[in-house]
C-alpha cells in the first residue's frame, strides 16, 4: 500500500483528500506494442479497435448475405441445408446490427467526441477500455457456436438459429433445446452492458468535458446525435436485458415466462423486444444522421441549414421512438385501438425524420458543391434514407402491412435504411475522417469506383425485392417453389449482391492500401469546420497542445476566420495549463481487460450450466457451475483491484519548439 | 484560407464502359419484366376477395402519396445538386457562400405540408384498421367459422360445425390438413390457434396475415368473391422448415361446397374388388357443376396442374382409374404395422393419432407434406421415402421412422419400394 497525495484530473490543483492505492499489477506505460493495445484508455486506440473489430464483423455478416442470396439465387436450391440458412440469417441480422454498424458507430463516438467537444479524453478512460473489451467478450459469445460445424466435440448445436429477434417460445427448451440459443441470449445480454456502461461515458464526456464557450447549442450535430443515441441505448437497453434474463431463466431454471406450457405469455417476449428494438433503429441512424449532417455542410461549403431544427428533430425522433414499438406487432392480434394508436405514432415520427432531409437539401441549397467520395455517400445516403423512409411511411398503414408484414418488402424497406442509410453514411465517414486518424488520404478515382459499384449493386439486390414482398414472397424462407413468380427477381437480387459484394471488398481493400501508401496530408485535407480538424493528423495522445475556448458553432471554421483571437487565447491556456502542472494525461491499466476476461469465462461457462464438464473425454466436473462462479468472481476481483489502483495519471509538458515531455508525481 | 488538396479526376472512357457493360450483363440475364412481376400464385395485387382489396387499395394510397412526396423532394434534391455543383477547380476554390443559418417559415411550411401529406393516408387507414379486423356486423349471421391450428410444419383445419360421426360412436368436428375448403362469396372467419410456436396465417390474394400466438385468441376474416385456388404460407419464422409451411384454399360454389362436405363427412373409403367391380363407384362420388375459372394468372413450373389448378383440383376428388384392390389393403396393413397410425388419423379405418395431420381424405388433395409437393404417386412415394429431404426436421423423420436413444436418434423402421408403393396406392385410394 501506498498513499499519494491526489491530483485533480480537472485542475491539475493538488487537493487535501488522500487516496490509498494498491497496484497489483503496476499500471503499463508502453505507447507501441501488443501491451499498449491491450491496455489502452486512449480513446483515439479504442476507437480504432472498436473500427477495425466492426469491420471484420462488417465483412463476416456480407458473407453471410451472400451465402444467404446464393442459397436463393434459384428456386429449390439444395447449396446450403434448411438449419445453416437459419444460422446464417440469424447471425446476419445479428452481427450486422451489434457488431457491425453499432460498434462502427462507437467507434466514430470514441474518436470523434472528445475531440470535437475540446477534451483529452473521455470521462472515464479505464471504463471506456472496460466497454471495448466487454464487446468483444460479446462478440465471442454469439459466435463460439460456428465451431460445432468445425469440431464437433464442442457441441454448441451451430450458431444461434432463432432468428436476430429471438421470438419466444421458439427460444423455448422444448423447441430449441441446444446451446446455441443459451450463447445466443448471453452474447446479446453481454454486449448490452458494453453499450451501457460506453453510454454512460459519452453522456458525462459530451455535458461535462465540453471546452470554454462550447455551450450545447455549439455542439457540432454529430455530437449532438451521439449523445441522443447515449440516451436512448440506455433507456432502451434495460427492457431486452430484462427480457433476457427472462429467457435464461425459463431455460435453465424452470420459471415460465414464456413457455406455454406453464401459462406463460410468448407475446410478453415481442413488447419487451421492440421497447428495445424500436429504439435501436434509431441507435443505429442517428449517428449517420450526424456523420452526413457534418459531411453535407463541409463539402457544402456553407453551415447547416437550420442546426437547431435538426438538433431538435433528432431529439423528437428519440423520444417518439420510444413510442412506435408495436408497429413491429401489427400482426400479433393488437386489436384496432392499439393497432390505431401506433399506426398514427409512426405516421407522426415521419415528421422529424423529413425535416431532416429537408434541411440537408437546405445545406446544399446555394452552396458550392464538392463532390468528393464523401460527399457522394453522403448524397447517396440522402436519396437511399428518402427511399427506405417512405417505404416505411408506406408501413404505417396498418392494414396494408398485414400484407407486407415478414415479407420482402420489408427486407427491402429496411435495407434501404441500413444500407443505403446507414451503411452509406458510415462508409462516407470512414472515407472524411480517414485521412484525421492515418494521415493519409484515400484515393479519389478508387472511392468514387467503389461507391459506384456499391450503388449500383446496391439497388440492384434490394430494389427488386420490394417486388418479391408484394408478390408474396415472405421472409426468412430457406426455399421457394418455382411456380410462385420469384425466379427472376431472386436471380437479380443475388447478381445484385454480388455485385455489392465487389464493391464493398473495392472500398476496404483501397482502404488498406491508403494505410500503407496513401498520399500524407495535413491537418485539414477537406477544409473543414469542427474541432479535429485543428489538430495533427493522426491527433497527438492528447489531442490539444491548448484546450480551445469555442465562440461560434463550426468552432474550426470560426478559429480560421479568427486566428489572432485564437492565437492569443490558446497561447493564455497554454501557460495556465502549465502552471497547474501540465496537460493531465491518464494511465493506462491492466484490470479492463481483466475484468472483461472473467466475464468471458463466467459467461461462457454459465450458458452451458447444466451441462458436464469433459476433458479428454472424462467427467471432470458435474455441471459448469464452478467455472462459470471462477469466472465471474475473477471480474469482480479485477474490478475491486481496478477501484484500488487509484484514478492514476501522468502529466505532459510542451515546450515552445513543441517538443513534448512526461512527467510523473507530484507537481506544483 | 485553406485549400481543399485533391486532384478531381473523373472517371476514363473505360472506366464507364466497364460499368455499361456490367449492368448490361446484369439485365440481359434475367428478363428484366419479370423482375419485377406481380402475378404470382401470392400475389398482394391481384386479390379476389375485399379484405385483401381493401388493403391493397390502402397500399396504393401510401404509393401515390409517397410517389409525390419521392418525386418534389427528388426533383427539389436533384436541382440543387446540379445547380450548386462547383464545375471547375476555380468554382471550388471561390470565396465560400454566405454563412445562411436557416429559414422558420421555410421549416414550418414545409412540417405542415408534410402533416398534411400524412393526414391522407392516416384517414383511409383508421378506415381499414376496423374493416379488415373483422366480419362487419351485417355479414356476421351469414359468416362460416373454421378454425386453423399451425403445427411445426403444417396446417390443421377444423370446422366447428360441421360434426362427423366417431367410430365409437360420438361425434367431433370435421377435420382436414393443408387444404382449407370453403364457400365463394360467403365471409369466412378462422379462428387462429397453435400447438407449439408462433407461426402466421396468409393467404395473399384474400387477406394479409394474422399470427397464430400461443395462449391468444386471434382470428381474421375474408371472402373469397369468386371460387378458385389460392396459395397461402406460414409468414412467420417458426423454425427449421419455415419456408415450406405452406397451404391452399380452395374455395368452391355453395352447391359444390354442400357436396364436398357431404363426402367429407363420411367415413374413408374402402376398396374391396366387389366395390370396384361395382360401376357406381366409377363414376366421381363428388359432382362439380361447370365452374368459371380462376381469374387469377399462376404462372407455372408444373404447366399440368397450374393451368388450370381449381379444374385440377376437382378432377383429384374422383378415383383413379386402375385401382388394385389388393395393393390397397396391404397398403393398408402397412400404414397400422410401420406406426403411421400413432401420429395420423384416418376416420373409419385405423388410425386415432392427432400430432399428424388427418389423412381420411388425403388422396383427394392437391398436395402434400404442407403444400410442398403435387399429390401424384410419384411424388408421394418421395415422400414417404426420405421425408427429411423434403422438410428437414419433421416429427414423421424424427420420432417415427427415428425414435430417440438417449442423446441420439436410432431408426425405427424402414420401408423397401414395394411396401412404399403398397402405401401410397392405399392414401390415393382415399377420395
Amino acid at each position: 500500500m501506498a498513499e499519494v497525495i491526489a491530483q485533480s484530473g480537472f485542475t491539475g490543483k493538488q487537493t487535501a483528500r488522500r487516496a490509498t492505492t494498491f497496484a497489483l499489477f503496476p499500471r503499463p506505460t508502453a505507447k507501441t506494442g501488443l501491451v499498449s493495445w491491450l491496455t489502452t484508455v486512449d480513446h483515439k486506440k479504442i476507437g480504432m479497435l472498436y473500427g477495425g473489430f466492426a469491420i471484420l464483423f462488417f465483412l463476416i455478416g456480407g458473407i453471410e448475405a451472400l451465402m444467404i442470396r446464393t442459397q436463393l439465387m434459384v428456386p429449390n436450391n439444395r447449396f446450403i441445408s434448411a438449419q445453416l440458412y437459419s444460422e446464417l440469417f440469424t447471425m446476419h441480422g445479428t452481427t450486422m446490427i451489434f457488431l457491425a454498424v453499432m460498434p462502427l458507430n462507437a467507434a466514430f463516438f470514441n474518436l470523434l467526441i472528445p475531440i470535437q467537444v475540446g477534451a483529452r479524453d473521455v470521462a472515464f478512460p479505464r471504463l471506456n477500455s472496460f466497454s471495448l473489451w466487454v464487446w468483444v467478450v460479446g462478440a465471442i459469445l454469439l459466435n463460439v457456436g460456428w465451431i460445432s460445424h468445425f469440431v464437433p466435440s464442442w457441441n454448441f448445436g451451430g450458431a444461434p438459429d432463432v432468428g436476430w429477434f429471438g421470438y419466444a417460445p421458439l427460444t423455448s427448451k422444448s423447441f430449441t433445446p441446444d446451446l446455441s440459443t443459451d450463447f445466443w441470449v448471453l452474447g446479446i445480454q453481454v454486449l448490452g452492458i458494453s453499450s451501457i456502461v460506453a453510454s454512460l461515458n459519452f453522456i458525462v464526456t459530451i455535458i461535462n468535458l465540453r471546452a470554454p464557450g462550447l455551450t450545447m447549442m455549439r455542439l457540432p450535430v454529430f455530437t449532438w446525435m451521439a449523445l441522443v443515441t447515449s440516451f436512448l441505448l440506455v433507456l432502451a437497453l434495460p427492457a431486452i436485458a430484462i427480457a433476457l434474463v427472462m429467457v435464461m431463466f425459463d431455460r435453465n431454471f424452470g420459471t415460465n415466462f414464456f413457455e406455454v406450457s406453464g401459462g406463460g405469455q410468448p407475446i410478453l417476449w415481442q413488447h419487451l423486444f421492440w421497447v428495445f428494438g424500436h429504439p435501436e433503429v434509431y441507435i443505429l441512424i442517428l449517428p449517420p444522421m450526424g456523420y452526413v449532417s457534418e459531411i453535407l455542410p463541409t463539402f457544402a461549403r456553407k453551415p447547416l441549414f437550420g442546426y437547431p431544427i435538426v438538433v431538435f428533430s433528432g431529439i423528437a425522433i428519440g423520444f417518439i421512438g420510444f413510442g412506435v414499438w408495436s408497429h413491429h406487432m401489427f400482426t400479433t392480434g393488437l386489436g384496432t385501438v392499439a393497432t390505431a394508436a401506433f399506426a398514427l405514432a409512426t405516421m407522426a415520427i415521419a415528421v422529424p425524420t423529413g425535416v431532416k432531409v429537408f434541411n440537408w437539401i437546405g445545406t446544399l441549397w446555394g452552396g458550392r458543391i464538392v463532390t468528393r467520395v464523401p460527399m457522394m455517400f453522403a448524397l447517396g445516403f440522402i436519396w437511399m434514407f428518402m427511399m427506405g423512409g417512405l417505404s416505411g411511411i408506406m408501413h404505417s398503414a396498418a392494414p396494408a402491412d398485414a400484407q407486407q408484414q415478414d415479407s420482402y418488402f420489408v427486407i427491402a424497406h429496411f435495407h434501404y435504411v441500413l444500407i443505403g442509410g446507414a451503411t452509406f453514411a458510415l462508409l462516407a465517414a470512414i472515407h472524411f475522417w480517414f485521412p484525421k486518424f492515418f494521415g493519409r488520404m484515400v484515393p479519389e478515382f478508387w472511392g468514387k469506383l467503389s461507391f459506384w459499384i456499391i450503388f449500383v449493386g446496391f439497388n440492384a439486390t434490394f430494389f427488386p425485392m420490394h417486388f418479391l414482398g408484394l408478390n408474396g414472397m415472405p421472409r426468412r424462407t430457406w426455399t421457394y417453389d418455382s411456380n410462385m413468380g420469384w425466379n427472376e427477381g431472386n436471380l437479380f437480387a443475388t447478381y445484385g449482391a454480388y455485385l455489392l459484394g465487389l464493391g464493398m471488398f473495392t472500398y476496404f481493400a483501397v482502404l488498406v492500401w491508403s494505410f500503407f501508401k496513401g498520399e500524407k496530408c495535413g491537418n485539414d485535407p477537406w477544409d473543414a469546420r469542427t474541432l479535429e480538424w485543428s489538430i495533427p493528423s493522426p491527433p497527438p495522445e492528447h489531442n490539444f497542445a491548448a484546450i480551445p475556448t469555442v465562440h461560434a458553432r463550426d468552432a474550426w471554421w470560426y478559429e480560421k476566420t479568427h486566428k489572432e483571437e485564437i492565437a492569443q487565447e490558446k497561447a493564455a491556456h497554454i501557460k495556465a495549463e502549465e502552471s497547474h502542472g501540465g496537460i493531465h494525461m491518464p494511465d493506462q491499466s491492466w484490470y479492463p481487460l481483466f475484468a472483461a476476461i472473467g466475464l468471458l469465462v463466467g459467461a461462457y461457462n454459465l450458458a452451458q450450466l447444466h451441462y458436464p464438464v469433459t476433458m479428454f473425454g472424462q467427467q471432470v466436473l458435474a455441471s459448469h457451475l464452478p467455472l462459470a462462479i471462477t469466472g465471474l468472481g475473477l471480474m469482480v476481483a479485477a474490478c475491486y483491484l481496478w477501484a484500488l489502483e487509484g484514478p492514476g495519471g501522468y502529466h505532459l509538458h510542451i515546450d515552445a519548439e513543441g517538443k513534448v515531455t512526461e512527467s510523473r508525481g507530484d507537481h506544483h | 484560407m485553406t485549400r481543399i488538396r485533391f486532384d478531381h479526376r473523373p472517371f476514363s472512357r473505360a472506366t464507364r464502359a466497364l460499368v455499361a457493360g456490367l449492368g448490361l450483363v446484369l439485365l440481359s440475364s434475367c428478363k428484366l419484366a419479370d423482375v419485377f412481376d406481380l402475378s404470382g400464385n401470392q400475389s398482394t395485387m391481384l386479390t379476389a376477395g375485399p379484405v385483401a382489396k381493401a388493403q391493397w387499395d390502402l397500399f396504393m394510397v401510401t404509393v401515390y402519396v409517397c410517389t409525390f412526396i419521392f418525386i418534389v423532394v427528388g426533383a427539389i434534391l436533384a436541382y440543387a445538386q446540379v445547380k450548386f455543383r462547383a464545375r471547375s477547380e476555380s468554382d471550388e476554390h471561390a470565396e465560400p457562400p454566405p454563412e445562411a443559418h436557416g429559414n422558420p417559415f421555410v421549416e414550418i411550411g414545409l412540417i405542415a405540408a408534410s402533416v398534411a401529406l400524412l393526414v391522407i393516408i392516416a384517414i383511409p387507414t383508421l378506415r381499414d384498421i376496423w374493416y379488415t379486423h373483422d366480419v362487419p356486423e351485417d355479414e356476421k349471421g351469414n359468416a362460416m367459422e373454421v378454425v386453423a391450428t399451425g403445427n411445426q410444419w403444417w396446417f390443421k383445419f377444423e370446422y366447428p360445425s360441421e360434426l362427423v360421426k366417431l367410430p365409437n360412436g360420438g361425434e367431433a368436428p370435421l377435420v382436414t390438413g393443408n387444404e382449407l375448403v370453403v364457400p365463394a362469396g360467403i365471409p369466412v372467419r378462422v379462428q387462429l390457434r397453435t400447438i407449439d410456436v408462433i407461426h402466421s396465417f396468409w393467404i395473399p390474394k384474400l387477406a394479409g396475415k394474422v399470427d397464430m400466438m400461443p395462449n391468444r385468441a386471434n382470428f381474421l376474416w375474408f371472402k373469397a368473391d369468386q371460387p378458385g385456388y389460392f396459395y397461402g404460407q406460414c409468414a412467420e419464422f417458426c423454425g427449421e422448415s419455415h419456408a415450406i409451411m405452406r397451404f391452399r384454399v380452395i374455395a368452391l360454389s355453395p352447391r359444390d361446397y354442400a357436396q364436398w362436405l357431404e363426402n367429407q363427412k363420411a367415413p374413408a373409403r374402402t376398396v374391396t374388388p366387389a366395390l370396384l367391380a361395382d360401376a357406381v363407384d366409377r363414376s366421381a362420388r363428388v359432382q362439380f357443376a361447370a365452374m368459371k375459372r380462376n381469374p387469377g394468372e399462376a404462372l407455372s413450373a408444373s404447366p399440368a396442374f397450374d393451368a388450370d389448378p381449381l379444374n385440377a383440383w376437382r378432377e383429384m376428388q374422383h378415383p383413379e382409374v386402375g385401382e388394385n384392390a389388393q395393393l390397397i389393403a396391404t397398403g393398408r396393413q402397412l400404414f397400422a404395422a410401420k406406426t403411421c397410425v400413432s401420429c395420423h388419423s384416418i376416420r373409419g379405418h385405423e388410425g386415432i393419432g392427432i400430432s399428424g395431420p388427418d389423412l381420411t381424405r388425403v388422396g383427394a388433395r392437391s398436395t402434400i407434406a404442407a403444400g410442398v409437393l403435387e399429390n401424384t404417386h410419384e411424388r408421394m412415394h418421395a415422400w414417404i421415402k426420405d421425408p427429411n429431404h423434403f422438410k428437414p426436421g419433421n416429427k414423421m423423420w424424427f420420432g417415427g421412422y427415428n425414435v430417440k436413444d438417449g442423446d441420439n436418434w436410432k431408426p425405427n423402421f424402414t420401408m423397401n419400394d414395394q411396401e412404399i408403393d403398397a402405401l401410397v396406392a392405399y392414401l390415393h385410394s382415399l377420395k
